[in-house]
């Protein structure tokens, strides 16, 4: 009966399984619920650069205080009575002192009066002031003891959680993101630092093919690196405070494991262990080491001596034991002395390294992302915090202390007096404005950590902010770490890179990318406790590796082991699903390595995810019927645990459907959206998932250079250099990502219309041929603002540069208004004045009245405008503002509106760039029946070869879009969830209006008026101007500037320069045996000169004017000079040499 | 050698006229005159255009550049300007364009005072000379349409203006061709198409059921044939939506009834469209540029340089001397 039953239900099951396939063969997409929207929702809440304002707002809101807290009391040497101590910390509201009145102060306003966008850091102190034996506990509070820049959009920031009209009337664009600084007027960006895991154990091979463990550990107190080393079958550690490599057997006795036995216990009982430990214990014996203190003894004899710390020996004794303690693995704390912990993460390591050594798959990647964590601004800002707010107590202490030693002092000691701000302040902003991180005390120096935000287009800078920069030199050759990583997926962007050098090392975010803050630890440790995990202290090393038990890692540290690994991971999960621990907590079993990671550190990458049970996704339709009523939102999705975090070592543990309908039951997690695998900028190309892969890298890399619109706020900008575009379109062809990150607004490009085809011979090699009528309608007419900038500055003896108003008459002074200023709006050309400005002769002695001064005392000290010649600009803006020395300080923004020349570059969404080749009259273009004239023509060679056939279809959906009045989508994968049209629909909407389904048309020459023999694929693509225009670069020169050393032709077009003719250029003329050009080229046309030279001798003479006659300054006469002609850098070098001590003489001879 | 005379009468019958819409055909000649013809349209019929402004004030979102290249983009009407002088060749004037023979003063003067943004349009632009103004594009005829947009009453936009902003310029439009600026040339669209003769071969056609018929009616993208409802038979309803895509041969040959259909395009008819930007109507358009056709022949045929070598034109010669 019952096998029949069973029977029964199995053949149900099946017939189940069989419907079930049909409905996923079936076109699915009204079955699953549309998701996209949680995406908006996601970003709405979020912004594009969140992971920035996260981190610095945590540093704000806790990172700071933690310093402060752990670094809280200033205690005078001399007089320990004295002390200060800081109770709180906070940051004040951005604000500016100015004539001792504190103002508040807008971004735009530091950007445009070149001052630090900072806020006061505020303590409370309490200290003991005293003076005469009577002391009293004061207590002060809102003592500023520097200014703290301030990351734009973040908590303290003026514009946080501001509407549109708001950022409006502080002049900020509402599109702007924020994430940067702006210090001393310029914005700059904390890149992204990409690093190693901290406190992890990595299995690696070396460079000898080594096996090693190493652990890079970081705590508050101390950063080393231990490396545990495999050479010749035994064992090694290596630390840099020991001189040598020492058998890791002496270390685990030096600890307190003096019996072997111990030791491979805790390794692990299996007999292969054993028999690789076998050669370290033997080497250990062989050393004579047996006992602690022989192992200590041992290890004191191989610390490495320290030159100047040698005072005490008593103290010596211990090093051994103190860096073992301290520095050898210092992730894992030693209380009282208690070294089993340690001893128990060394034999964790061993265990690995054996494993890996039996097993090569169990080497760590140090390429996996899951191995890597983000550095962002918040951290590298409390690096630097903490280091100048150390330095700031040591040297308040200094001046305390000397200030106590003397024995008869009038005043009051006041301890609040001596906190110094500048130090602070100016330690923080200069490493903001430079780049470089110098923390002595964490032994960090790295450069280049800032950088000047772009502004070249609204992309560009978009594409700064989620910017990654490595962790090695870009100089290694080296294939790894350039790899596409498959565990970047829905991480890191897999197409925007930079081309060369820098290939693959750095990186972008992906859409939904989020990087944690660091979060709690004591919660989650005694949390832990509380579902079941053992603690270390209660097992024996036997029962550490016990085949049933998995052992539990928190953030690197062992907790214990557990006997239900499965069980444990899931009863965190779901409370972190509740929303009891934090949704960041990562929890990952790992089945190999028996153990589970539990992760709550800072700079994990993860992103959400919708949750599914058993293949069915949690998110219903009334879920997302309610969110576009808005009566929810993303973060309601999080905390009723719909969708959850995993970071890239979660994901291991999860089975994630890219879609609804493909979802099996052992499914856990479905995909948002497909497309948010691709970052900001790479989201604007449509359909990258037809196109070759490079092609869409290469995009990334000229989407950045595209001219647009930069911010609603870009004419209010006095940025230095602007590129803008008179009419900047949206385009026709869209993406979701377009939309969410509003490049539909501020667009950089314009709906050209394109037709494939061959014209004119212009077209080889990329170039485009453009439509005369076109041009003159505006398109890709661009303007460029220049900025220049000019101080008047004061001198010391009180004189000061002076504006003279212009003379009548003097063509150069034309544009100058009467105050000696050139007008906003006056045309200016090359050589014109534009400040009238002259300084005094004399800058230094005694104080003089500025306006006793005479007018001969004065040079004139005019700006010149050097512009192209035959262009004419026009004066834009003139600002007057005065700098931090108080000096007036003018700056101009001079426009030039430029239209399109042969030669500009101008590129479609598909990395496929090119220059105009030549312009052409409308009448000559190709006309369609419809009167359809392309706006420019590409060369049909720009595609087999390339593979592009995104490019393709943006066409035909450009065209149909056109035709039918809906703008058409082309979203990455967005085919299957209806984010991307279809070709087939495209084309049937394309024949709905009368054109060919395949998007050629009927073209007649407009030179002859016959019909051309093929159909032409004609259609609107969006094109992007780029930055590069031939009126920059052109450059040719006749005669012009030379270097006064050598009389050489300067180099480079900003100084006029010369064409160098080169090694290679030689080459040909000398293979050609033009020996005439050679010596015109490198002679006549460069240094030539006439040099006097004594045959006597050898050595050079000089012509004398007045004698008329050339003599040797050696032999003392001028017998036998004769005149030769040789290169002045030929007669330096000489001289050079003589200057030496070394005698070039030269043999003259009859040619 | 017998000389034959090529010499042909074209002949043009108008289709479809409109103020800035003309469709005709133009028979009996070919592609090289019908082109000759749509080329002088679009680049040297003259019209005027704003050439050179001069901004007093500008406090507008748009810089002087900007406002000028629109103001030069916004056709005029431009009746005037077969009889008028290029500035360049003008000798009543030293080319300031302050003469009544070669330009036209424009001024605008707007100011925002309210809270709600002022458009600022062509109608603003107050003319020297009533017979030259922005170009009107509002359709009398519905001018009591209730929902008439008054967008496009209000002419074309040039700037919009906050409150407090305010655009006073002095501008002088003048004479040009579209060979010059894209601003001088009169046509939106000029076209032509050969004129398709289509053969539908009926009795291949009678070998197809009504569902084949219908399904290579069907293949066309644009409505050329239909199915006649009484006789079942195929039939030309427009050949001129023909857009010689080929579909229906190819459709034709994919059924395996080739030569189903013959379309030759005739080598001597052509069907223009001509659509204007308004500053000349599209008859006139077309009348001028037939005008300005004439005086480069004209000018050809006079020149010096074509009498002296009279010879060697032979029988064009005579053609151009008007024989």
């Amino acid at each position: 009966m019952v096998v029949v039953q069973a029977d029964s239900l199995s053949e149900e099951n099946v017939v189940d399984h069989l419907i079930d396939k049909q409905k996923h063969a079936a076109p699915p997409v009204k079955s699953a619920v549309d998701k996209f929207q949680l995406l908006p929702e996601f970003l709405k809440g979020r912004g594009l650069v969140k992971q920035h304002l996260d981190s610095f707002n945590y540093f704000i809101n806790i990172g700071i205080k933690k310093i402060v807290r752990a670094n809280d009391r200033i205690v005078s040497t001399v007089d320990p009575s004295l002390y200060l101590r800081f109770t709180d910390v906070k940051i004040g509201k951005p604000s500016m002192v100015v004539d001792a009145i504190s103002e508040q102060i807008t971004p735009h306003m530091c950007r445009l009066s070149d001052t630090t966008y900072a806020a006061p850091i505020l303590v409370n102190i309490e200290y003991i002031s005293g003076s005469h034996g009577r002391k009293e506990k004061m207590i002060k509070n809102d003592v500023v003891i520097g200014r703290m820049p301030i990351m734009l959009r973040s908590c303290c920031c003026v514009l946080y959680g501001k509407n549109e009209a708001e950022l409006a009337r502080l002049g900020e664009c509402p599109l702007d993101p924020g994430g940067y600084f702006v210090v001393k007027g310029t914005e700059k960006v904390i890149l992204i630092q990409e690093q190693l895991s901290k406190n992890r154990i990595i299995i690696d091979n070396d460079k000898k093919g080594n096996i090693n463990a190493s652990v890079t550990s970081s705590t508050e107190a101390t950063k080393s690196k231990t490396v545990i080393l495999m050479e010749k079958e035994k064992m090694y550690l290596c630390l840099n405070q020991f001189a040598k490599k020492i058998p890791i057997m002496v270390v685990m006795k030096a600890m307190g494991m003096e019996s072997d036995q111990e030791v491979v216990q805790m390794v692990g009982r299996d007999p292969r262990y054993s028999a690789l430990l076998l050669p370290s214990i033997e080497e250990c014996a062989s050393h004579g080491v047996y006992t602690q203190q022989q192992a200590l003894e041992y290890l004191e004899a191989m610390v490495k001596r320290s030159t100047y710390s040698s005072s005490s020996t008593e103290k010596q004794e211990n090093r051994a034991l103190a860096i073992l303690r301290d520095v050898f693995i210092a992730n894992v704390p030693v209380r009282k002395n208690n070294f089993r912990p340690k001893c128990i993460y060394v034999a964790v390591m061993l265990r690995r390294m054996m494993e890996a050594l039996l097993n090569k798959d169990a080497m760590d990647d140090k390429d996996y992302v899951g191995n890597k964590r983000l550095e962002l601004s918040g951290q590298l800002i409390s690096l630097l915090f903490e280091d100048l707010f150390k330095t700031m107590i040591t040297e308040v202490q200094k001046t305390a202390d000397t200030l106590l030693v003397k024995q008869n002092r009038s005043s009051r000691f006041d301890f609040s007096q001596y906190i110094v701000r500048d130090s602070i302040t100016n330690g923080l902003e200069r490493a903001l404005s430079t780049g470089n991180w110098d923390v002595k005390r964490f032994r960090m120096n790295r450069k280049g950590v800032t950088q000047v935000l772009v502004r070249l287009s609204y992309m560009a800078s978009l594409g700064h902010m989620t910017r990654i920069s490595p962790q090695f030199e870009k100089s290694r050759k080296v294939s790894g770490p350039r790899a596409l990583q498959p565990s970047q997926w829905g991480m890191l962007c897999p197409c925007d890179t930079p081309e060369g050098e820098a290939c693959g090392l750095v990186k972008n975010l992906a859409l939904m990318t989020h990087v944690t803050t660091d979060e709690e630890e004591s919660p989650l440790i005694s949390l832990c406790k509380c579902l079941g995990v053992e603690d270390l202290e209660l097992l024996s090393g036997e029962e550490l590796h016990t085949p049933n038990s998995f052992l539990v890692i928190f953030n690197g540290l062992i907790l214990g082991k557990h006997r239900r690994p499965q069980q444990f991971a899931n009863a965190m999960r779901k409370l972190r699903r509740a929303g009891k621990i934090g949704e960041f907590v990562s929890v990952f079993v790992n089945e190999k390595q028996r153990a589970v990671y539990i992760a709550s550190d800072g700079g994990r990458v993860c992103r959400p995810l919708v949750i599914a049970d058993k293949g069915v996704s949690r998110i219903k339709e009334h879920h997302m019927r309610e969110l576009m009523d808005g009566a929810r939102t993303f973060d309601d999705f999080l905390h009723e645990g719909l969708i959850e975090y995993l970071d890239v070592n979660e994901e291991n543990n999860a089975l994630i459907a890219l879609y609804e309908w493909e979802a099996t039951p052992e499914t856990t997690h479905i995909e948002i959206e497909p497309f948010t695998i691709l970052g900001v900028v790479a989201g604007l190309i449509p359909y990258p998932h037809h196109n070759q892969s490079p092609r869409n890298t290469y995009q990334c890399a000229m989407g950045k250079q595209a001219m647009g619109n930069i911010a609603y706020n870009q004419l209010g900008r006095m940025d230095s250099l602007l590129y803008l575009l008179v009419y900047p379109q949206r385009p026709l062809l869209t993406t979701r990502t377009i939309e969410l990150v509003g490049y539909d607004k501020l667009g950089a490009g314009q709906n050209a219309t394109v037709a494939v085809m061959s014209y004119s011979g212009y077209d080889i090699e990329d170039a485009i041929v453009m439509n005369k009528a076109s041009l003159d309608r505006g398109f890709g007419r661009c303007i460029v603002l220049k900025k220049y900038t000019c101080t008047n500055q004061k001198y010391e003896n009180g004189a000061s540069d002076r504006i003279l108003r212009p003379r009548k008459n003097e063509e150069r002074e034309r544009v100058l208004d009467d105050d000696g200023l050139a007008a906003p709006g006056e045309i200016i050309r090359h050589g014109d004045i534009y400040i009238n400005k002259e300084s005094p002769i004399e800058t230094r002695g005694p104080l003089k009245s500025a306006a006793a001064l005479a007018d001969v005392k004065y040079r004139p000290c005019a700006q010149i405008f050097k512009g192209t010649e035959g262009e004419s600009c026009v004066v834009d803006r003139v600002a007057l503002c005065s700098d931090k020395n108080n000096n007036l300080c003018i700056k101009y923004k001079i426009r030039h509106t430029r239209r399109p020349e042969v030669g500009d570059k101008f590129s479609s969404r598909h990395g496929q760039k090119g220059v105009c080749g030549t312009i052409i009259q409308q009448e000559d273009f190709p006309f369609s029946e419809r009167g359809i004239c392309p706006d420019l023509i590409m060369n049909p060679h720009g595609f087999p070869s390339r593979m592009t056939v995104g490019k393709m279809i943006e066409l035909l959906g450009g065209k149909a879009g056109v035709s039918c009045g809906r703008f058409h989508y082309g979203s990455a994968f967005g085919e299957p969830s209806g984010h991307a049209d279809r070709v087939e629909a495209i084309s049937e909407t394309l024949v709905k209006h009368g054109f060919s389904y395949n998007g050629k048309d009927f073209i007649y020459s407009g030179i002859t008026g016959c019909p051309l023999q093929a159909y032409i694929f004609m259609g609107p693509i969006y094109y992007q101007k780029l930055k590069h225009m031939v009126l920059d670069k052109m450059h040719a020169r006749g005669s012009g500037p030379r270097v006064m050393l050598t009389r050489q032709p300067t180099d480079g077009r900003a100084r006029n320069g010369g064409l160098r003719v080169g090694e290679m250029e030689k080459d040909c003329l000398v293979a050609y045996g033009t020996s005439m050009l050679l010596y015109e080229r490198l002679m006549v046309s460069s240094d030539q000169f006439e040099a006097q030279v004594c045959r006597a001798c050898g050595l050079l003479g000089y012509y004398n004017q007045k004698l008329k006659a050339a003599m040797c300054t050696t032999c003392k006469n001028g017998d036998k000079v004769s005149t030769m002609k040789l290169p002045y850098a030929c007669k330096l070098l000489i001289q050079e040499l003589q200057s030496m001590n070394i005698v070039p003489r030269l043999k003259l001879a009859e040619a | 050698m017998e000389s034959v005379s090529y010499q042909r009468f074209p002949k043009i019958k108008i289709r479809e006229m409109k103020d800035d819409y003309l469709k005709f055909e133009l028979r009996e000649t070919d592609a090289s005159m019908a082109n000759a013809l749509r080329r002088v349209m679009i680049a040297e019929v003259p019209t005027i255009a704003i050439d050179l402004v001069e901004i007093e004030v500008n406090s507008s979102v748009l810089n002087d550049e900007f406002i000028a290249h629109r103001l030069g983009l916004i056709p005029l009407t431009s009746e005037r300007a077969m009889g008028m002088r290029f500035s360049r060749d003008c000798d009543a004037c030293d080319g300031d364009g302050q003469c009544e023979y070669c330009s036209v003063e424009f001024h605008l003067r707007a100011k925002c005072i309210t809270d709600q943004t002022l458009d600022v349009t062509s109608k603003d632009l107050y003319s020297s000379d009533h017979a030259v103004i922005p170009v009107d594009f509002s359709d009398p005829s519905d001018a009591n349409d209730p929902f008439d947009n008054t967008e496009t009453q209000r002419g074309i936009i040039i700037v919009k203006l906050r409150r407090g902003q305010e655009l006073r310029l002095r501008a002088i439009a003048r004479k040009g061709i579209g060979k010059d600026h894209a601003k001088w040339s009169p046509a939106a669209t000029v076209t032509f198409m050969y004129e398709p003769e289509i053969h539908i071969n009926e009795d291949l056609m009678e070998t197809l059921t009504l569902e084949e018929k219908l399904s290579w009616i069907e293949s066309s993208p644009t409505k050329v044939f239909d199915i006649d409802k009484v006789t079942q038979q195929v039939v030309v309803v427009d050949p001129e939506a023909y857009t010689y895509d080929d579909e229906v041969i190819k459709k034709a040959e994919a059924m395996g009834k080739r030569g189903l259909i013959d379309i030759r395009a005739k080598e001597d008819s052509f069907i223009f469209t001509v659509e204007s930007t308004g500053a000349v109507k599209a008859s006139q358009l077309v009348l001028n540029a037939i005008e300005i056709l004439k005086q480069k022949l004209d000018a050809v045929r006079l020149s010096d340089d074509t009498v002296e070598a009279d010879d060697q034109f032979g029988e064009l010669g005579v053609h151009m001397r008007g024989g």
